[in-house]
Order: C-alpha cells, then sequence, then structure tokens
C-alpha cells in the first residue's frame, strides 16, 4: 500500500519540480546553518564553522542526485526527455519529417487500405450470435438449383421436402434454418401507392431463420416457425437499409401492406443495421419471407417439388455436439430419405445412390461464395502491398541512414564524454517510432478514402438495386493491423541507423568525420538502393503482365458484335404477367423499341452474352441413350427473330430463327459449333433431331449451326461450352416450370452513325406497359467489361502501385547518389585539379550509379520470372513470359534511374575544383 | 548480504519514525541531531543521507511537513508523525522486538540445552 503511495507521488512529481529543488536548497542551507552555528557556540571561527559544517554533510551533488532519483521516476523521466529531444529534432528538419512522413503514409496506408477489404471479405464471420456453433450444408458452392434424386461430389442443395425431414430428425441441431441458393427479385410497391414497382432482392428464409442466426428485430419482429405454415396469412421482413433509404425508418411501415409481385403481404418488422443476410454479396437481400409463401408469390413454386433443390442449410449444433457426428446421422437420413422415393428415382439416380453424401462445413462465415470469388485478387493484393510497403520501409530506412550519417560528430561526441551505448541506441529508435506512428495516423485517413474508391470501383452497383455490404470505415481489427504495421515499420528502419550510431568510433569526433577513409554507411543504404530497384522492376512488370492480359481479356473474340449495341434488362415477372400473354407483350416491345430513329434491328433473349445460359441435358434422336456418366449437359437460351443478325454472331451453316418459326410450325433450334462437334461429331447436324429427354429425343429440329460466342466468363481458359437456341415462338406456355419463359434482356442493334439515347428506350417500353420494372440500359461493351471489374481493378491498382514504387526507388537513388558524389567531393577535387574534364566526373559518378542499377535489375529479373509465373497460375489469360512487358519496364525503371543519377553527377562536376578541396 | 546502505536506509528510517514520535515535530537537523546523538557514531559522516529518507517517507505517507519557525525563529521546515506513521512504527517495532528475542535465544543456547 504505501509501495503503491510512492509510486503515485513519484508519478506526478513532474508538476512540482521547480519548487521541490528550491525546498531542498532552502533546508540544506538551513541545515548547514544550525551546524555552523553550533560549530560556533563550540568555539570555531566562523568561516571553521561553515567548513565543519559542509564536511559534516557529505557530498551535497551526490546526496541531490539521490534526492533527485528518488523523487521522480528517473527511466520514465529520461524517456520523456529522450523524446521531447526527439521532437525538437524533427521540427528542425521539416522537409525531412514532412518527406517521412508521406512516405510512410502512403505505404500504411495502401496496406491497410487493402487489409480492410481482406478484413470484410474474407475474415470476418456474419454479423449472428455465436457463429462458431454454425454448421452448414456443403463445402462448396454449388449454386442455384439441382433437381433430381442425385448430386455429383456432395449433396448440398435439398427440396423443401429434404429439408423438413433433416429438420425433424437430426438431434444435433438445435435450430436447422433454410434459405435459397441463388438471389431472387422481387418487384415491390408500397399497397395503395400508384408508383411503379421497385425490383429488390430479397430471400425465402425458413420460420426458425432470425431465431437460429440469433437476430432479433430492430423495430416490429421477426418470422416465426409460425410464420412458416401454409394457410397463415402472409407476412414479410424488410432490412434496416431499404428501410432508412426509401422509407426514410417512417415507422409507419411496420405492419402496412406491400405488394410482391403484385401480391399482397404485412411487413412486421425490420432487421437490425449490419444483419446483411447467410451471404456476403454485393446486392444483400432486401426483404425476408417465409418458405410457404413462395407459392403465392411466385407463379411457379419450389415448394411443392420434391426434387426440385434449391435450399442451402445453416444449423446450430447443441452444445456438447461435435459436428462429425452431426454429418454421419445426416448422411444416414439423406439415404433414407432418398429410399422413400425410390419410385420416383432416375434409373439414373438410382444407379449413383451409393455414392450420395454430404459434407458439413463451418457455417460462421455464411456461404461463402464471395470469398472464394475474390480469394484469389484479395491475396495477389495484399502481396502487392507489401512490396510496396517495403520498399517504403527502404526508403525510410535510407534518409533515417542519411540522418544518422550527418550526427555522426555529434554522436560520437556524446560517446566520447561517457553516455551510454543504450541511451544513444534509444534516440534514432525513438525517433522512428514517432515518424511511423505519425506516418500510421496519416495512413489510417489515407486508408479510409482509398477503401472506399476501391469498393467503388470494385463493386459498381447497378440503378435500382442495392448498394454495397462492406462497410469501409476503419474497425477495430484495422486499427489494430494498422497500429502494429507502423511500430514494426518503425523498428525495421529505426534499427539500422541506430545500430549504425552505436559502431561510431569516439576518435572521429576529434578527428572530423570527412577525413575518414572508411565508407562505412554506404553499403547498407547502396544495398537498400539496389532492393529497391529490383522490388520495383517486379511491381512495374507485373503491373505491365496484368494490363495486358486485361487487354487481352477484353479484346479476345467474343464471338459477337460489341459496337452500336445496346441492352436493356427488364422484368416482366415482376409486373405480374402470366406465361400467356408474354408472346404479344415480347411483339409490343420489339415493334415499339424497333421504332426509335436511329435503331435498326431488335430482338430478345432470356440471356445475352456473356450473361450465361440455362442448363438442360440432350438426347440425340438415332443415337444411344446417355448412360449414368457421359456428358449430354448443354447451355441454351430463348431467342426472338432475327437474334444471330443482332447480336453479330454469324450462322456458319443454315439458318438463323426467323419469322417461319411460329407457334404451329416444327420445332426447331439452332446450335453453336462446340454442340455440334460434340453431339454429332464430323456429321452435318442439319436436318437432325434431338430433345431434351430421351423420350422426346426427337424434339428440335437442327436448322443452323451458329459461331462459339461467350456465354459464360467463368471458363475463359477453355473454349466454349454447347449451346443451342430455341424461338421464342414455340416455349411451351403451358408448362409449369416457368423461369425459362421470362426474356429479360432486349438486344438492341443501333445505326452506325445513330446514337439512340436511353431515355427514348424507357419510353417505347413505357408506352407497351409502364409497370415493368427496367433494371438497367448499356452498352453491350458495357456489359462485357463489367464482368473483368476485378481484373481492371487489380490491373489498376498493380499500376498505381508499379508507379509509386518506381518514384520512391528514383528517389532512393538520388539520395543515395547525391551523398556519394558529396562525400568524394575532395576526390573529385583532386581529380580536375589534375586536369580531369567535367564530362570525365561525370561519367565516374554515373559509373558507380549505373553499378547500383544493374545489379538492381540482375536480382529483380529471376524474381519477375517467379511472379509472373504465380500471376500467370491464378488468373487466367496473364502470359508470365512476356518479354516485351519485361524489357519495357527494365527499359522505364533504368531511364528513370538515370534521371535520378544525372542531377547529383552534374551538380558534382559544376563544382570548382577549389572549392572541392577546400571542403570539408 | 544485503547492501549496507539498503541496511542503513531501513534502519534510518525507524530511528526517524520513533524520532519524531519521541520529540513531536522537528526539522530535519533536528533529527540527524538527536539520531547522532543516540545512536552514537551512525551518522557522524554524511547527515545529507537524511534528507532522502525523508523525502520516502513523506511520499509514502508515513510523515508529513510543512513550513513553520524554528526555536531561534528561523524559517525551517518541520516534520511530523502522520497516523499511519505511527502505526508503522508500532509494527516495526513489535518486527524488531521478536527478530531480537530469537536471536537472543539463539545465543544464549549452549550444546548442554540440545539433546
Amino acid at each position: 500500500m504505501r509501495a503503491l503511495r510512492r509510486f503515485f507521488r513519484r508519478l506526478t512529481s513532474w508538476t512540482t519540480t521547480h519548487q521541490d529543488e528550491e525546498r531542498l536548497q532552502a533546508e540544506i542551507e538551513e541545515h548547514l546553518a544550525f551546524q555552523a552555528a553550533e560549530n560556533v557556540r563550540a568555539g570555531l571561527s566562523p568561516t571553521e564553522a561553515r567548513r565543519q559544517a559542509a564536511l559534516k554533510f557529505g557530498g551535497l551533488e551526490a546526496m541531490k542526485q539521490t534526492y533527485r532519483e528518488q523523487r521522480g521516476l528517473p527511466s520514465l523521466e529520461s524517456l520523456i526527455q529522450d523524446t521531447g529531444h526527439a521532437l525538437r529534432r524533427l521540427r528542425m528538419a521539416p522537409v525531412f519529417t514532412a518527406a517521412t512522413v508521406l512516405t510512410l503514409a502512403l505505404g500504411i496506408g495502401a496496406t491497410t487500405s487493402i487489409f480492410t477489404l481482406v478484413n470484410a471479405v474474407l475474415l470476418k464471420s456474419l454479423p449472428v450470435a455465436n457463429p462458431a456453433e454454425l454448421y452448414r450444408l456443403g463445402r462448396e458452392n454449388h449454386c442455384c438449383y439441382q433437381s433430381g434424386y442425385s448430386q455429383d461430389k456432395e449433396f448440398s442443395l435439398v427440396s423443401y421436402d429434404l429439408y423438413k425431414y433433416f429438420r425433424d430428425n437430426t438431434q444435433g441441431f438445435s435450430e436447422l434454418a433454410a434459405f435459397p441458393s441463388g438471389q431472387l427479385l422481387f418487384g415491390v410497391r408500397r399497397s395503395g401507392n400508384s408508383e411503379a414497382a421497385q425490383s429488390y432482392p430479397g430471400e425465402f428464409v425458413s420460420g426458425n431463420y432470425f431465431e437460429m442466426f440469433g437476430i432479433g428485430p430492430y423495430a416490429g419482429r421477426m418470422l416465426t416457425a409460425d410464420d412458416d405454415e401454409p394457410g397463415v396469412p402472409p407476412v414479410a421482413v424488410m432490412s434496416y437499409r431499404l428501410w432508412r433509404q426509401a422509407y426514410g425508418a417512417d415507422p409507419s411501415v411496420i405492419g402496412s401492406i406491400f405488394n410482391f409481385n403484385e401480391k399482397p403481404l404485412t411487413v412486421v418488422g425490420i432487421t437490425p443495421p449490419g444483419f446483411f443476410g447467410d451471404t456476403l454479396r454485393s446486392t444483400p437481400p432486401d426483404f425476408f419471407l417465409p418458405l410457404n409463401a413462395e407459392p403465392f408469390v411466385e407463379s411457379d413454386a419450389d415448394l411443392t417439388k420434391y426434387d426440385t433443390h434449391w435450399l442451402e442449410l445453416i444449423g446450430r449444433s447443441r452444445p456438447g455436439v461435435t459436428p462429425a457426428s452431426i454429418e454421419a446421422q445426416m448422411r444416414v437420413e439423406l439415404k433414407q430419405w432418398l429410399r422413400s422415393h425410390w419410385g420416383e428415382m432416375s434409373p439414373g439416380d438410382q444407379a449413383k445412390f451409393p455414392e450420395q453424401t454430404l459434407f458439413l462445413s463451418p457455417g460462421g462465415a455464411g456461404i461463402t461464395s464471395m470469398r472464394d470469388q475474390y480469394q484469389h485478387w484479395l491475396q495477389i493484393l495484399m502481396m502487392v502491398t507489401g512490396f510496396v510497403l517495403l520498399i517504403v520501409c527502404a526508403n525510410v530506412a535510407n534518409l533515417m541512414l542519411v540522418r544518422g550519417m550527418g550526427r555522426r560528430r555529434e554522436t560520437s561526441l556524446s560517446m566520447a564524454l561517457g553516455a551510454r551505448a543504450l541511451r544513444v541506441v534509444r534516440e534514432p529508435i525513438i525517433e522512428s517510432m514517432l515518424l511511423s506512428l505519425a506516418g500510421g495516423a496519416v495512413g489510417i485517413g489515407i486508408a479510409f478514402a482509398g477503401t472506399r474508391l476501391i469498393l467503388q470501383f470494385a463493386f459498381p452497383s447497378l440503378p435500382g438495386l442495392a448498394g454495397v455490404a462492406i462497410d469501409a470505415s476503419p474497425s477495430l481489427p484495422v486499427l489494430v493491423f494498422a497500429f502494429v504495421t507502423s511500430l514494426v515499420t518503425g523498428v525495421a528502419f529505426g534499427i539500422a541507423p541506430a545500430l549504425m550510431a552505436v559502431r561510431v568510433d569516439p576518435i572521429e569526433a576529434l578527428r572530423g568525420s570527412s577525413r575518414a577513409t572508411t565508407r562505412t554507411g554506404l553499403l547498407p543504404r547502396k544495398t537498400l538502393v539496389v532492393l529497391q530497384a529490383a522490388l520495383s522492376l517486379v511491381l512495374l512488370s507485373s503491373a505491365g503482365l496484368l494490363a495486358a492480359a486485361l487487354e487481352s481479356l477484353e479484346n479476345q473474340n467474343f464471338g459477337f458484335e460489341q459496337d452500336h449495341r445496346l441492352v436493356a434488362t427488364m422484368n416482366p415477372k415482376l409486373a405480374g404477367y402470366r406465361p400467356a400473354q408474354l408472346s404479344l407483350l415480347y411483339k409490343r416491345i420489339h415493334d415499339s423499341i424497333e421504332s426509335i430513329p436511329g435503331v435498326s434491328s431488335v430482338a430478345l433473349c432470356l440471356y445475352s452474352p456473356p450473361g450465361g445460359g440455362w442448363g438442360s441435358g440432350v438426347s440425340v434422336e438415332g443415337h444411344p441413350a446417355p448412360g449414368p456418366n457421359d456428358d449430354n449437359s448443354s447451355s441454351w437460351d430463348r431467342v426472338t427473330a432475327g437474334y444471330f443478325q443482332v447480336i453479330g454472331t454469324p450462322i456458319l451453316k443454315g439458318r438463323e430463327v426467323s419469322e417461319e418459326d411460329t407457334a404451329t410450325s416444327r420445332k426447331v433450334a439452332v446450335v453453336n459449333e462446340a454442340f455440334a462437334r460434340k453431339f454429332f461429331g464430323n456429321e452435318d447436324p442439319i436436318g437432325r433431331h434431338f430433345g431434351r429427354t430421351q423420350v422426346a429425343s426427337g424434339e428440335f429440329e437442327v436448322i443452323g449451326v451458329a459461331k462459339n460466342a461467350r456465354y459464360f466468363t467463368q471458363d475463359l481458359n477453355q473454349s466454349s461450352g454447347a449451346m443451342f437456341f430455341l424461338p421464342e415462338t414455340q416455349a411451351e406456355y403451358a408448362q409449369t416450370n416457368l423461369g425459362s419463359l421470362f426474356l429479360r434482356d432486349i438486344v438492341i442493334q443501333t445505326g452506325p452513325e445513330a446514337s439512340v439515347p436511353f431515355a427514348s428506350i424507357r419510353q417505347a417500353i413505357a408506352a407497351v406497359d409502364p409497370g415493368i420494372p427496367i433494371s438497367s440500359i448499356r452498352t453491350l461493351r458495357e456489359q462485357v467489361s463489367s464482368r473483368f471489374t476485378q481484373q481492371r481493378l487489380l490491373a489498376r491498382l498493380t499500376s498505381l502501385f508499379g508507379a509509386l514504387s518506381l518514384l520512391l526507388a528514383s528517389i532512393g537513388i538520388y539520395g543515395v547518389n547525391a551523398y556519394d558524389a558529396g562525400r568524394r567531393i575532395n576526390e573529385i577535387g583532386v581529380r580536375m585539379a589534375l586536369g580531369a574534364s567535367r564530362g570525365h566526373i561525370v561519367q565516374l559518378v554515373l559509373r558507380g550509379a549505373f553499378g547500383l542499377i544493374l545489379f538492381g535489375l540482375f536480382i529483380g529479373l529471376p524474381l519477375t520470372f517467379v511472379v509472373g509465373r504465380f500471376l500467370g497460375s491464378q488468373l487466367y489469360g496473364t502470359n508470365p513470359y512476356n518479354p516485351g512487358v519485361t524489357l519495357a519496364a527494365a527499359l522505364v525503371l533504368g531511364f528513370s534511374a538515370l534521371v535520378a543519377s544525372v542531377v547529383p553527377a552534374f551538380r558534382a562536376s559544376r563544382i570548382s575544383p577549389l572549392e572541392a578541396l577546400r571542403a570539408k | 548480504m544485503k547492501d549496507k546502505t539498503a541496511v542503513l536506509q531501513g534502519t534510518l528510517a525507524l530511528m526517524v519514525l520513533k524520532t519524531l514520535d519521541v520529540l513531536g515535530p522537528l526539522h530535519g537537523y533536528g533529527i540527524a541531531r538527536r539520531i547522532e546523538q543516540i545512536s552514537g557514531d551512525l551518522l557522524t559522516v554524511n547527515q545529507g543521507t537524511l534528507y532522502p529518507v525523508l523525502l520516502k517517507l513523506e511520499q509514502e505517507g508515513s510523515i508529513a511537513s510543512e513550513w513553520g519557525t524554528s526555536e531561534n525563529n528561523r524559517r525551517a521546515r518541520l516534520y511530523r508523525l502522520t497516523r499511519s506513521g505511527r502505526k508503522q512504527l508500532r509494527a516495526e517495532t513489535k518486527g524488531w522486538e521478536q527478530t531480537a528475542a530469537i536471536i537472543g535465544r539463539f545465543f544464549a543456547v549452549k550444546a548442554g540445552d540440545l539433546k
């Protein structure tokens, strides 16, 4: 207790330093006066009395020193003193301080910015209760629909019936919830409101979804199991984001009726802010509806189909239950369920029954499709920023070394006078800590701005759809990361000058440092510059490689024309259209848009490239039935007449879909080259028949073969897959599988000189029916490049960082050469006095500089190849052995290094020999 | 073996407390003189070492100080014992007496007493 009290008194003693010193002095004087008076009384003379008193008292200064040490905390005080010194020294060199802090801020800011993204996308879990207890079905993503009774590799999607079976029988889960794998769009408008419906993303979820996640309402209430029964009044929950943005957090929203695809539901609650559902997406869901409302809202119900697997599962495990035991139990249940449907299974499915299995994986992060997608990019970005940070550290270390050099005389003097090595080393380290903390603070600001910029580039939001779910503001882990990075860089570039400082020989103070014959201090600097040059080369050539890859990706032959084409995306399903009305709607839209001046032709389709395709199996008439292991899959698209001409895909044989193909004429299809090769080999497919099932293998007659066109961009390293195209007029509008009937994309070809304003397209569609929501209108070129946003972002960022590193490396090279030339001033003076020309001097300095750069290039080249190969393996389209790019990068680096070296060389040559000899 | 100065500091502190306990508030010189008188030659040299001890005791809260006037009307800093100082004194006195008693018994023991 006493010790604690004493500690606090010592801690706060600095406030009363002055008074305490005075007081002690006064006390000592009084003491001496008393003693002297007594001595006088004992008979000594006044002077002798004083002397004896002083002797008796003892060493004054030593006692005062002990007193001072006891009064305060000496270690703390010296630390504060050193910090004060460091601050003052930094203030006296404003250019150096500003340059260093800025350099550090850029490096730390870039790293932190990337880390914010990495944290949000790769590391964070869902904002739910106890994410560690959550487990999801499936190890990979198999979005979005599977049908039948077998799934390759693992059973990861389930039908509603199978979900209920799992839910009711798996004891290991306290709650098991289901939600769709793909994202749905609802056309929503408030009941009683005359405004047009807007399309918003949403999900059908099981009643216990929110309970399983442990999410309570922000307002109103969440869905419960009671809401998820057939026949109960249908309700919905709205997201906080939408509530604020579209309705201004109006409390009357809760309890009011909204129309979803023209069906009324009551909104009963608002989710808490920050909850973005079960999957990190760029468009988080705005509405949650109970699963049993699906048949009510959607025209075709997936709920009732036993063999349509469209749901993902996440469950919360009971305490004490291992996931392995739940997994084992669920496998048994799966087999039981399959066996209960044995009669409905196809022979193929029955044959695959023994291999059907499932896996559980940790579900705390939700469905990680975004993580898988962006993992590579983010890892590469982290590497790139790591490089930049290294270069930054090297640069700042260089600067610090120069300062250290400048202070050598001071340091050697201090050491000669008895300063402890520890204190001498502490100074530069404190300076570098201060600099890096300041750099870190500014860096956080840069990181904040940088992250927002990157997000805007990476996730451009389509008009009408929701915004981004990633929080760009620095959170605690990010701040900790920035702080730690600052400290580490501080120590990293503080140590070198600190160690240099200690190795100073005290005799130098007496001798005068410029006469030293050893050129200590230059080797570390040279090493740093070589390192910087090498790293810059790597960055620059990586940037070049990525830019070249992007170029080749965007300009490859896609098989369709990108110029003079517009794509308008609409959603007639959301306006409540029923299948029977669709054909007429398409015709009216086609005619309405074609009448716009400047439009040369129009076609509608289910998917415009590179947007994807519907999947199907194919059975060719006359060929044997495909076995269970044969790949007879193909993609397909539904198009209106004249589509191929509008999209610019040439027909190689036969003809394309035209007006002759009507609802009553024979059913036809156009296939692509890949389809012809896959199913017909070298035979001519024209006139042959195929179907989607073995029974109906004569359904479609092939009337034309089109060139391969890219409808999928996921597997760019493979050639296009098989695809066939069906005329819209021949669709079976009476079928129950309605998804493929609603054509979404309108492709518009404009005349070569014409420019068609988007507004007129909207008007044309509104003239047909103002209730149809239009999600977007853009050029086909934009649509294609939007598939490569991440590649573009990566290329741009790497180029930016490459330029940055080049600048830093150049500064480093300039600094070293200037310093070198400065140190060799005497030598230069002697040479010039002996008759060397100015040009000779320039050459002399440049030779040294070139040596450095060449060495740097030498080291950098193999590293460039290694990195290039890594990039090539990660990203399709990157050709690692592009000598042009590497050469260009080397040239750029060499050129800027030359410029950076030439300036000090010229300055060195312009000095007069007399000055040079006289200089110290 | 404890450092001699450390032992000195510890016992010096005790002596200061006892002196203030017996004689009441006193200034630094007065304390030094009294201790010198009682202890014989312990403080004949280096009276100055008293002041760091006084500081330590004051920081610990065992003594308190204020400016006052001494007997010959000089301004002096007077130290006095606080309540917690009195407690500390009592506790340490007891401790020392116990130690002395135990050591005393050991010194008084003869070979014959232990069988």
